[in-house]
């Protein structure tokens, strides 16, 4: 009895899915018919024709789209890799002075979180590039002499070039990430059991050996699948590369659509390069937990 | 009588307990202290305001028809209202128990005020924006995607393959995708999958793509709270004789809902935070308006006093979101305590 | 020679009106075993805890070695000094589960008495077969069962050659027949002229190895006799009424 209940159930619903999957199919094959594009693939090896100010590889407008497309690809695996690295330094920094004894630097952090989390990080992505790059009145700025120069061409670092856009696409997204981070930072070192901070301290140990020693082991488990998720968002958040005109997939994504006028191939390729990038980065941070529940035998 | 040397012991023992403390502390005090008073300065002596006070009626409400202002107005109104006697209100019980009642009916009172109809005279979605939008895609997409969400967990907890593996293929690749990409479908692709003449407005299509979207998220935190439900509850049903529904609906699913609630909380944030996306996708609302005021020749270059406005209203807006959550969450504690 | 531990008017209050420590004085003389006894919520982890700065407390005097603390906002540095040399065992053990039973051990030893690693690996190993548990040297902690992880702890804890010993109930947490192996080891301490406060429950470790018994209720020390007058005579009805609890 119960058994063909269930299958009953699970039959009407595969039913009631594939029905609405085939009339939307139906309708978009109606629609592509009544706008007479179809569907294929074969633009992709045509000439691009748009020029990219930031290209890794050799890239000129007679490149195909193929091509253009795997740049931004490239362009994207940079600033997120680059924002990974700045948003995990801040982040810990923050998240270590939120638990802190200090309680300047409490206060500081909280208010930096409290700041952050609370407002779009699309505004916040203007704001660095209308506002702290592109506004930069004086012609060069350079605190740090030859080292580092800042002007609103965009930053020069130890002699490397990075456009103002891709400045402030990294500062935005680092910025925002990071106050997250210091969220997932502080929770992990929360979780450690408060025997342990007692245990050290009963023993002399000063907290900084304490807590490199002690707790920061411990929390790491507790830390990384959060750590995970903040940056599986740091790379679907990049996206927002095309409001300060970075050009990353999706921002070439766009700019094709608008020249061919395919965004369901465009749409599907976008779909399979996230859905692969999502694969990279989760199977990247799988290797690192294996190797820190390894070192730490818990 | 040594209070005062008390206070200034604490105050060594938290900012000036070693040398390194105490120059990180005299840095920060430094530093923090010379920043707030070139802000106050430059807020108040530097900064032009103009931009903001003569377009206030449009950060509020977009380009809504001038003689109907007082719809969104009244809408808007209400949330303040609603919040304000959620959090500092009486604690009478009939308005305590009223108040999920109004908060569910906000959205589709808010679609009635701002569309028309019934009365009132009717108004192009295009003529929508400012706050009001924001609030309106906020609320709506909540609204929808809730129970979308929880059915989607269940049905990834469920038993049947069938069901088990439609919702992990739909969570899954919904939430490997960047919201932009999602958004942009509906904008572009939705219209494409509708029968050929039908047509829906794109601050529909915003809502349904932000709802496709939403979903899957709220469906992994309400799953993280199902999983941390121990399975004595669910064979404590099963002795008393209830049906597998009924120990869902009754005894799992309350609970879980309870445990998710602060990952919730972050997602209806998240949310508002997000339909500023849309700014970029062709809708005026909060961060839009502020993006067509800096269009203006009149306006060129006032980049940090409207986004400092924005960012202003958007953190309060946040905030007070978060406080509701958490005066929900403690009033669900209490609520168990009373048993 | 000078109390290794003098409390002059020790008090303490979480909320108004309940007391955790009210009015404490208590000293221990070099080489002796003070048990702490008295009902759960009594004050007795409390005080123990405040005597090498995990706590702090209101109001009294409080010398430690001949170290003052403050009850409040004490200076680090004394609060560090205090803590090299008074050594403490928990009730959960607080063993380092990422660290291997020697690594536990020696940590200390190390980053605190800057001790080359061979010395301090030597001295646990010695400390380890005291405690009759060198074979699990390279073990961790949860391969370890409670009796042998609490007598890792105390070994732990006297690696620093401590003045003076706290257990904070050293055996409430363990399976009823690992209770004498943690006792014995305690007792063997006790032996060797170990200054240490016990606050326990174990009747039979506090007649035969106390020098005297603390009794608490409330935050209040209600008595402090001897093990013989105590469990035999006490002075007071409440400490009476306590240990006919605790026989039944």
């Amino acid at each position: 009895m119960k058994i063909s209940y269930n299958a009953t159930a699970q039959l009407v619903i595969a039913l009631i899915v594939i029905l609405v999957v085939s009339i939307l199919i139906n309708n978009l094959t109606l629609n592509l018919i009544k706008t007479g594009l179809g569907f294929n693939f074969s633009w992709l090896f045509r000439p691009a024709s748009f020029a990219l100010a930031e290209h890794p590889l050799p890239y000129s407008p007679s490149d195909s789209y193929a091509w253009a497309l795997f740049i931004g690809w490239l362009n994207s695996l940079k600033v997120i890799f680059y924002s990974l690295l700045l948003s995990t330094l801040i982040g810990t920094c923050f998240g270590l002075f939120r638990i802190g004894k200090n309680a300047l630097l409490r206060l500081v952090s909280a208010g930096y979180i409290a700041i952050i989390r609370q407002t779009p990080l699309l505004l916040q992505l203007m704001f660095w590039y209308f506002v702290a790059i592109l506004g930069i009145k004086k012609s060069i700025i350079s605190p740090m002499g030859n080292l580092l120069s800042i002007s609103n061409q965009g930053i020069n670092l130890l002699g490397v070039t990075l456009s103002a856009e891709f400045t402030s696409l990294l500062l935005g997204l680092s910025v925002f990430t990071s106050a997250y981070i210091a969220e997932v930072i502080r929770g992990g070192i929360n979780s450690v059991n408060k025997g342990q901070w007692e245990s050290f301290r009963s023993l002399g140990l000063e907290e900084s050996i304490g807590l490199y020693k002690i707790i920061i082991p411990q929390a790491l488990p507790a830390i990384l699948p959060g750590l995970t998720s903040q940056y599986l968002n740091l790379a679907k958040n990049s996206t927002l590369a095309i409001a300060v005109g970075y050009s990353d997939i999706y921002a070439i994504n766009d700019t094709i659509i608008n020249q061919t006028g395919r965004p369901i191939e465009a749409f599907i390729i976008l779909l399979l390069s996230f859905l692969f990038l999502n694969l990279f980065i989760s199977n990247g941070m799988e290797v690192l937990n294996s190797m820190v529940t390894r070192s730490t035998k818990l | 009588m040594g209070n005062s040397y008390n206070y200034i012991k604490y105050i060594k023992r938290v900012a000036f307990s070693n040398a390194l403390d105490s120059i990180i502390s005299l840095t920060i005090l430094s530093f923090g202290i010379s920043a707030l008073v070139n802000l106050f300065k430059w807020l108040v002596f530097s900064a032009n305001w103009s931009v903001v006070s003569l377009n206030l009626p449009l950060y509020l409400f977009g380009s809504f028809p001038g003689d109907q202002l007082w719809r969104p107005g009244l809408w808007i109104s209400l949330f303040a209202i609603f919040s304000f006697i959620t959090l500092w209100g009486p604690r009478w019980s009939w308005l305590r128990k009223s108040l999920p009642f109004l908060w569910v009916s906000y959205a589709p009172l808010g679609i009635f005020l701002l569309a028309g109809g019934f009365g009132l005279s009717a108004v192009e979605s295009q003529n929508w924006g400012g706050l009001t939008l924001t609030i309106l895609l906020t609320s709506c997409s909540a609204i929808v995607s809730l129970p979308l969400g929880i059915a989607l967990a269940l049905g990834r907890q469920s038993t049947l393959p069938v069901i088990k593996n439609l919702s992990s293929i739909y969570i899954d690749t919904m939430r490997s995708l960047p919201l932009i990409a999602v958004l942009f479908f509906g904008q572009l692709l939705i219209p494409l999958f509708l029968p050929v003449g039908l047509e829906i407005n794109r601050v529909s299509r915003a809502i349904i793509a932000f709802t496709l979207f939403v979903s899957a998220y709220i469906a992994e935190d309400v799953r993280g709270g199902l999983q941390s439900m121990p399975k004595t509850q669910k064979e404590a049903g099963e002795v008393l004789g209830l049906h597998p529904f009924q120990i869902t609906y009754l005894i799992i699913l309350p609970q879980a809902l309870r445990i998710a609630l602060p990952s919730l909380t972050n997602q209806a944030v998240g949310l508002l935070q997000n339909t500023s996306l849309m700014a970029i996708l062709g809708l005026v609302e909060l961060l839009g308006v502020g993006r067509s005021i800096l269009a203006n020749p009149e306006f060129i270059g006032r980049y940090i006093e409207v986004y400092i406005w924005l960012a202003a209203i958007y953190w309060i807006v946040c905030t007070v979101m978060a406080l509701i959550a958490r005066h929900l969450e403690q009033q669900m504690t209490l609520d168990k305590k009373d048993f | 020679m000078p109390p290794i531990v003098k409390a002059t008017n020790l008090t303490k209050s979480y909320s108004k009106g309940i007391f955790a420590l009210d009015n404490v004085c208590i000293s221990v003389e070099p080489g002796e075993v003070l048990v702490v006894m008295g009902p759960s919520g009594s004050g007795k982890s409390t005080l123990i805890r405040t005597f090498n700065g995990l706590e702090s407390f209101d109001s009294g005097q409080l010398n430690i070695l001949g170290i003052t603390l403050e009850g409040h906002n004490n200076d680090e540095r004394n609060i560090h000094r205090i803590r090299k040399r008074v050594g403490m065992v928990f009730q959960q053990f607080n063993l380092f589960p990422h660290l291997s039973i020697i690594e536990n051990i020696t940590l200390a030893p190390i980053k605190v008495q800057k001790k080359k690693k061979a010395e301090a690996e030597q001295n646990a190993l010695l400390l380890l077969s005291q405690m009759g548990i060198e074979s699990h040297a390279r073990k961790y902690p949860s391969q370890l069962s409670g009796g042998e992880q609490q007598r890792v702890a105390i070994a732990r804890a006297l690696a620093l050659k401590p003045e003076l010993l706290l257990f904070d109930e050293p055996t409430s947490a363990l399976d009823p027949e690992r209770v004498n192996e943690v006792l014995d080891a305690m007792r063997k301490l006790a032996e060797q002229g170990m200054s240490m406060v016990v606050v326990t429950h174990e009747i039979n470790f506090a007649k035969e190895v106390g020098d005297r018994v603390l009794f608490m209720d409330s935050g209040k020390v209600i008595e402090t006799s001897t093990p013989d007058i105590f469990f035999l005579n006490a002075k007071h009805e409440r400490s009476r009424k306590f240990l006919n609890q605790i026989k039944k």
